[in-house]
């Protein structure tokens, strides 16, 4: 009898998955068609006014949303590798509007690709020009003398940069995600720009601004096999409106990546793969030397256990080397994008930055 | 849905190609290690970027002839008009904030519990009232 019963049930399911497997099929056949003709997801909704604008740079002021918002202001600074829309890529699915939720004066520096004009901008600009003239603007628009900086990636590299470099400016705390510091530990990077086989001086001076594809396929390299099985799980989800939606706004995403200043690039190359002058503590910005133990403000790091661009090992020594008394790293599960988006973000890393800035805002 | 004692070959299609790729990764990334590997790349690179700059250089040669603008030309163009949007942004004085919306106070506390505790605050506080109708004009 008990035998019969676990056959029948068996059975059953059997029955039941062919049938949602069915439903799946014709659902990917009328959504692959739509799927076809669709439009760009669109991205980066959070109403903003754009304060100013110079050449690659676009700096943002998003609206308040809270009757009540706390004393110091976010300015955040996006590597320059990439759209800053990744914290917002969609109602529910944004930090920015998480943050302006949770009662955030928050700002952006977003990066447009450089103009030809462009090529020879180096690392000291980011360092030396946009980011204290956005610090600038932002005092004179928030009317705050303090702000909080939060870098991503390259962008929490140059945060800190600029940090070391001006440890009485207005920043009153600072936030590092998945910020690399020991280039020797990004290993396919380092054998990618083996400077045996690599002359980026070439390359930067035949192409001025190291184009987007090239950009790209550095990154793709690391996984290189990832964009095709991508291809595979959205064709396999496609009847799910959900999946595809977040897979379209990723994809854009990182089809989006920017080209890079001919200046910059060979600057990391050199100064940062080959050197290591950042970790080594020998990189000059401007002539000056990048000191990170000259950092004294409050510092938390996030980092994300499985980052398969800034491995923990390339990101750790920041907080280890920042002469801050108030420093905090923390690991999370995801990777390296999925720590700032999606539901792993969500759930891990927007409450743990908010923790983290609501007693350091006020 | 009942549980199966038949597997689900979609299910194993799913695992196994989630294995290919972690194995076409590793694969890939260990072959970068080899120097000879990372040389044919780089030559491969270079070859490709000479071709593409020489087929630029013919079809601007050929454009050029037809009286047609290049992408440069226009990208040129695009820097122009950028560079005069940049160069008003800094002439014309910007409106005083206030004029744009009035703003909320900034006066907002952190809640009791992430004061006397900060890292072990909890995650999911109670939400901040929305406010209505901000009335900045955006962009």
């Amino acid at each position: 009898m008990a035998a019969q019963t676990v056959e029948k049930g068996a059975d059953m399911a059997l029955i039941e998955r062919l049938q949602l497997e069915v439903e799946r099929a014709v659902q990917r056949s009328l959504k692959g068609i739509e799927l076809l003709g669709a439009p760009p997801p669109t991205v980066g909704q959070t109403p903003k006014t754009v304060l100013h604008r110079r050449g690659t740079l676009s700096l943002y002021h998003y609206h308040a949303t809270a009757d009540e918002i706390y004393r110091i202001p976010i300015l955040f600074v996006m590597a320059p590798t990439n759209k800053a829309y990744i914290v917002d890529l969609a109602p529910g699915q944004s930090l920015i509007e998480f943050l302006l939720g949770r009662g955030y004066d928050v700002y952006l520096m977003d990066w447009s690709a450089p103009s030809d004009e462009e090529r020879h901008l180096k690392i000291d600009d980011y360092v030396l020009d946009f980011i204290p003239d956005c610090l600038r603007r932002v005092q004179k628009d928030s009317g705050e003398t303090d702000v909080t900086l939060v870098g991503y990636c390259a962008g929490g590299m140059l945060s800190a940069m600029y940090q070391s470099l001006h440890p009485g400016g207005p920043v009153k705390n600072l936030v590092c995600l998945t910020t690399p510091v020991d280039f020797k530990k990004m290993e396919l990077f380092q054998s990618m720009s083996n400077r045996r086989h690599f002359d980026v001086d070439k390359l930067v001076d035949s192409v001025g601004v190291v184009p987007a594809s090239m950009v790209a396929a550095g990154f793709d390299a690391l996984r290189p096999a990832s964009r095709v099985a991508g291809q595979v799980r959205l064709w396999d989800n496609l009847w799910n409106d959900q999946f595809v939606k977040g897979f379209r706004m990723m994809e854009r995403w990182g089809n989006e990546t920017l080209p890079l200043p001919g200046g910059y690039f060979r600057q990391t190359v050199k100064e940062l793969l080959w050197n290591n002058a950042f970790y080594e503590g020998t990189l000059r910005i401007g002539g000056r030397l990048v000191d990170l133990a000259k950092i004294k403000v409050p510092l938390l790091h996030i980092v994300a256990q499985h980052d398969h661009i800034v491995p923990s090992a390339c990101s750790k020594p920041l907080v280890e080397r920042v002469g801050s008394r108030d420093k905090e790293e923390v690991t999370l599960p995801g990777g390296h994008v999925s720590i700032a988006a999606g539901a792993n973000a969500v759930k891990r890393m927007w409450p743990k930055l908010d923790a983290w800035l609501e007693t350091r805002s006020t | 849905m009942s549980t199966s004692f038949i597997p689900d070959p979609l299910q194993m299609w799913r695992d196994a190609v989630t294995k290919l790729e972690s194995n076409v990764n590793s694969l890939v990334t260990g072959s970068m290690e080899s120097q000879e590997v990372v040389r044919s790349l780089h030559q491969f690179r270079t070859v490709s970027l000479g071709m593409e700059q020489a087929f630029e250089k013919a079809i601007g040669s050929y454009l050029s002839k037809v009286n047609l603008p290049s992408r440069k030309d226009i990208a040129d163009l695009a820097a122009t008009l950028q560079r005069i949007e940049d160069k008003l942004d800094r002439l014309l004085p910007a409106p005083p904030p206030a004029a744009l919306a009035p703003r909320p106070p900034r006066t907002r506390r952190p809640t009791a519990s992430a004061a006397t505790a900060p890292q072990s605050r909890p995650a999911d506080a109670a939400p901040v009232k929305p406010r209505r109708g901000a009335k900045r004009s955006g962009g």
